[in-house]
């Protein structure tokens, strides 16, 4: 029933390669740009495969100096002729992302002298981009520290006072329940953007502007009603009668549901948190509107791209670094997207 | 002891153990099991007091008080109205959520479909589709700038391939074909979540169900057309309107990739007077008056579109 | 002619994988009433799912009104299936569901009409026509399967266990009602089951199936009284036969199957067959109701041995009582002695002429 015949074959193979194209060039390209060097930014045409050593051309030149020659595409081009030492570290350090003491180059340079003009080939620091990142940009290694603060403080609230609330929804029948699903499912589509710029106000009120405990409690909004989602459906599918065993052999309920209700609910649990924490992680406009001083990554990351294309390579390094928890969590978590969209109806 | 029978006699073991307390009565009120689940849910309602509810009511407050502090009904939608690229800023909204959620729709309509059939490769392929949901919205804006600065890597596929000969200033792009730049990066980043979820939806359809309309007769295109896609319906709704409270929240690569006014967008507005020019006065009116204008309109989407979607279904869902 | 024939059917779901369907060889003449019966994973799914077109053929061909259809789509093979989950679509109404089929076919409005209100008739869920499946129960939307699957007027009518996610009483009542439709249809079907009474009530002829083949092709009598195999006469009739290792000697020019608990004077009737396994092991087999506490007067038996009786379940209409011979549980169903007290020690009589012998190796019956 399921045969495709050739024609249909090849086209759905066209389709699906267009796609794994379209996706994965950008990111390659991407990572290229992370780990280039400055001179590598202005090479045009553009490589997909970034290169991890240097080449340059060193010609001996008058008065002890030499004269730097760089490929950027375009033929050998002269950069730099120079005999100072700090001058030559700085830049190569700059310029090529390659950190060798300027004594070294000298020395290295020196063997022109002998044989005439010659190519060196040095090895890149590969990080050089990423420390670059952290050095330049103001508050990147404190923002970073904040951005996994705040993801914690958002987890927490979210996750303790969301499971409370799950737990209500999935074990009793009480008058106004409906209306409490509705009204969560509402709160957890409401845009942020409409609190936003109220809730700076009402922290700032409580002394909690600019602080990782004010931005947790924005991002817990829509996230304590998705807990209590995502709880709710597990602890409905956790069999009653294992908690009621429980409470026959001795546990008050505070002790069945901390021992035998929330273990079963692991699942429920993880995914809760971690979508906490995308929420906390990615999100700028909020950790825009809500802090000064204390910025989260992300935010550091879009203030640092600034309206010049100079310097991009940086940006982008600390892009890699905002990027990876993210991409850990959420393929972590798509299994339970599956599950939980999989003929959701409202 | 008294032994107090609850009306549940199966729930009476709860209150056997809290039997010690000299004033048990008062035990029972707190621990009965009607209270039990407004306690649980208390702290979400504390919660969503203080930091929902206020601060909406408050917002509303700030939108209909003058600088003042006089109660005004037009004042700061006058100012809004009035305010740099709003008008555009509307337009290039309402074309964005239209037009890219329905061209999201198509291409992962079409993906989930193709990669739905397990063959060799599909699994890894799936993946693949999925990383760009997975990265930062903030770095998708930041790689896609690097592609799109002038010496950028786009500029250098298309003079490989001689598409141009020259390279495109891409970041020149003004009015709509702004707004079409930042539909075709929203539209790279968003479609694997609408994938996934189509995705799932079509798992959820029982193979049995393809296989009688197969044995009576249908036609694959017959077998998509008349059973699957009624039966992922609600997939397609609940998606759908997720992903257009997103799109209407459009800001994050405008800004990032074009800059500030280039391709105006109602949150990129608010982002612009509250980074840009804050401080002034008419900048916070201006930018309570568009959250709330904003949320309204995501508000009334959403009402809109589930009217119309329940109207089609002839309500059985 | 036969009207559709299975010849040497294979199917094997890997390239080198085990087979599924071992060189099937079957014919089925027109109007008949076939069940295919066998225990879970035994291949009949499977056979009838190639019948229908829902799965790759391996191997052999099957062919229907004298022509192969391998290379047919379900519609052109002029076939309908009843789904173990009905498969009926959710999303339409009772009429749509049973209308899609003539829909697809191009048939003009007013003839659908027409068509489904027969077939609904004879399904008897007239008044259900504009409810969706959700508002039915499972009996009604079994009903619904039934009336989409003869609206068609197909050559053949196949049934996959559409029986099994029905509670017992209604599984019995749905039966008759199946039957009926297929007599007054006029159709020829294939019902597929695990159930045996089931299958023996309804079956013209009943084809039992084990491990991908054939073990008997025959009528409810035959395969009850005239077992083919070890599998079949073990496998048909509640509670099952009781088995015994036994060795055949020839003593005083007499056959006997003696076991440890045993020596037991093989009918003359048998005598040739069994000469050739004079001094080897064979497995015999007898039915519960064909052992005897003690002699029963009229009917002549032979006699088997002395045993306790263990339990006693009383039925009714008879009573099992529950016995050890050397190592084996034997079931006894007795309609006289329902009263028996356990621990009592009776002798055990076979009917004359009851006791099965099966070959050791190929499991076939000695006759």
């Amino acid at each position: 029933m399921d045969r495709l015949n050739t024609i249909q074959k090849t086209v759905v193979a066209i389709i699906l390669a267009t796609m794994a194209i379209v996706v994965i060039v950008p990111i390659l390209f991407f990572l290229n740009v992370a780990f280039s060097s400055d001179v590598e930014m202005s090479k045009f045409p553009k490589s997909i495969i970034p290169s991890f050593t240097l080449t340059v051309k060193v010609v001996p030149a008058d008065n002890g100096e030499y004269e730097i020659f760089y490929d950027n595409g375009e033929g050998y081009r002269s950069i730099l002729t120079t005999k100072n030492p700090i001058k030559l570290e700085n830049h190569f350090r700059r310029q090529y992302n390659v950190s060798v003491p300027g004594e070294k180059l000298l020395r290295d340079f020196s063997q022109t002298r002998i044989n005439g003009p010659m190519e060196f080939k040095y090895q890149k620091d590969i990080l050089y981009n990423f420390k670059q990142f952290f050095a330049i940009v103001n508050n990147a290694l404190p923002a970073l520290k904040n951005s996994i603060i705040v993801s914690l403080y958002t987890i927490m609230i979210s996750l303790t006072i969301g499971s409370l609330a799950g737990y209500a929804m999935a074990r009793y029948k009480f008058k106004f329940k409906e209306t409490i699903n509705v009204s969560m499912l509402i709160v957890r589509m409401f845009p942020t953007v409409g609190i936003s710029i109220p809730m700076a106000i009402l922290l700032i009120k409580f002394g909690l502007f600019d602080t990782m405990l004010g931005l947790a409690l924005l991002y817990s909004v829509p996230n304590i009603a998705l807990t209590a989602w995502i709880t709710s459906s597990i602890f409905v599918g956790i069999n009653p009668e294992l908690e009621e065993a429980s409470m026959v052999f001795g546990a008050n309920r505070f002790q069945t549901f901390m021992h035998i209700t929330l273990p079963l609910a692991l699942p429920a649990l993880a995914a809760s948190s971690m979508y906490a924490f995308l929420t906390a992680w990615n999100d700028t406009i909020s950790a825009l509107i809500l802090t000064n001083e204390n910025q989260t990554l992300a935010l550091v990351v879009y203030k640092a791209i600034g309206t010049t294309s100079s310097g991009i390579q940086y940006a982008a390094a600390g892009s890699v670094v905002l990027i990876i928890p993210a991409l850990v969590f959420t393929f972590i978590i798509r299994k339970y997207v599956n599950q939980m969209w999989g003929g959701v109806e409202l | 002891m008294k032994n107090i029978k609850l009306a549940d006699s199966k729930k009476s073991s709860i209150t056997k153990l809290d039997n010690s307390k000299q004033n048990k009565r008062i035990c029972d009120t707190i621990f009965s099991k009607k209270s039990v689940p407004y306690l649980l849910l208390m702290p979400a309602f504390a919660f969503y007091a203080i930091f929902w509810l206020a601060p909406v009511i408050s917002g509303m407050m700030e939108v209909f008080t003058d600088m003042d502090g006089n109660f005004t009904l037009i004042e700061n939608f006058k100012l809004m109205f009035q305010s740099d690229l709003f008008g555009e800023s509307i337009k290039n909204t309402a074309i964005f959520a239209a037009v890219s959620v329905v061209l999201q729709y198509f291409i992962a309509l079409l993906l989930a479909v193709l990669l739905n059939s397990k063959f060799r490769g599909s699994k890894f392929l799936m993946f693949i589709a999925m990383i760009p949901m997975a990265i930062t919205p903030t770095a998708v804006a930041i790689l896609w700038k690097t592609g799109l600065i002038k010496e950028g890597w786009i500029n250098s596929i298309l003079m490989f391939f001689n598409i141009v000969k020259k390279p495109i200033v891409f970041m020149n792009a003004e009015g709509l074909s702004a707004v079409l730049l930042v539909m075709l990066i929203d539209t790279w980043t968003v479609t694997p979540s609408v994938m996934i979820i189509l995705s799932s939806g079509l798992q959820g359809v029982q193979k049995e169900l393809k296989e009688a309309a197969y044995t009576f007769g249908a036609s694959k295109w017959a077998i998509f057309k008349d059973i699957t896609l009624p039966i992922i319906k609600p997939s397609i709704i609940t998606s759908v309107i997720l992903r257009l409270i997103a799109a209407i929240q459009v800001w994050a690569i405008a800004v990032m990739v074009l800059g500030y006014g280039k391709a105006p967008f109602l949150v990129e507005r608010i982002a612009f007077y509250v980074d840009v020019v804050p401080g002034l006065p008419t900048s916070e009116k201006i930018a309570f008056t568009l959250s709330f204008t904003t949320t309204v309109i995501v508000l009334a989407a959403t009402v809109i579109y589930l009217r119309i979607s329940r109207r089609k279904t002839g309500g059985n869902n | 002619m036969s009207y559709l024939v299975l010849k040497d059917l294979e199917k094997r779901y890997t390239k080198n994988g085990p087979l599924i369907v071992n060189k099937m060889n079957l014919s089925i003449e027109k109007g008949e009433f076939i069940v295919f019966l066998g225990p879970s994973g035994c291949g009949k799914t499977t056979i009838i799912r190639m019948i229908c077109g829902l799965e790759e053929v391996s191997g052999g061909d099957i062919l229907i009104d004298g022509e192969s259809v391998l290379s047919k789509k379900p519609k052109d093979r002029e076939v309908s299936m009843i789904f173990q989950s009905y498969a009926i679509w959710p999303h339409m109404t009772a009429f749509d569901n049973i209308a899609y089929p003539l829909k697809l076919r191009r048939v003009p409005k007013h003839e659908i009409k027409k068509k489904v209100m027969t077939a609904a008739e004879t399904a008897d869920i007239v008044s259900l026509l504009d409810r969706y499946p959700a508002q039915m129960s499972g009996g009604q939307r079994q009903r619904v399967a039934v009336a989409r699957a003869i609206v068609v007027k197909p050559k053949i009518f196949l049934m996959d266990e559409p029986l099994s996610n029905l509670d017992a009483k209604l599984r019995v009542s749905m039966r008759t009602e199946l039957k009926n439709i297929h007599i007054k249809e006029n159709s020829t079907s294939i019902f597929v089951t695990h159930d045996q009474a089931e299958a023996m009530s309804l079956a013209d002829r009943i084809v039992v199936i084990n491990k991908g083949m054939i073990e008997q092709i025959g009528t409810s009598m035959e395969v009850y009284h005239d077992s083919a195999t070890k599998f079949v006469a073990s496998f048909i009739g509640t509670p099952p036969t009781n088995f015994f290792k036994v060795k055949i000697e020839e003593i005083d020019r007499e056959l006997y199957a003696t076991s440890k608990s045993f020596k037991y004077k093989v009918q003359s009737e048998l005598k040739k067959a069994l000469t050739p396994y004079i001094n080897k092991n064979v497995d015999m087999g007898i039915r519960p109701e064909f052992i005897d506490v003690s002699a029963e007067g009229n009917k002549p038996s032979e006699y088997l041995c002395d045993t306790t009786i263990n339990f006693v379940e009383p039925q009714g209409t008879h009573s099992i009582l529950i016995a050890n011979i050397g190592e084996n549980e034997t079931k006894i169903m007795t309609t006289k002695y329902m009263d028996i007290k356990p621990k009592t020690k009776v002798p055990l009589y076979v009917r004359e002429g009851k006791a099965m012998f099966f070959d050791e190796e190929t499991t076939r019956r000695i006759k």
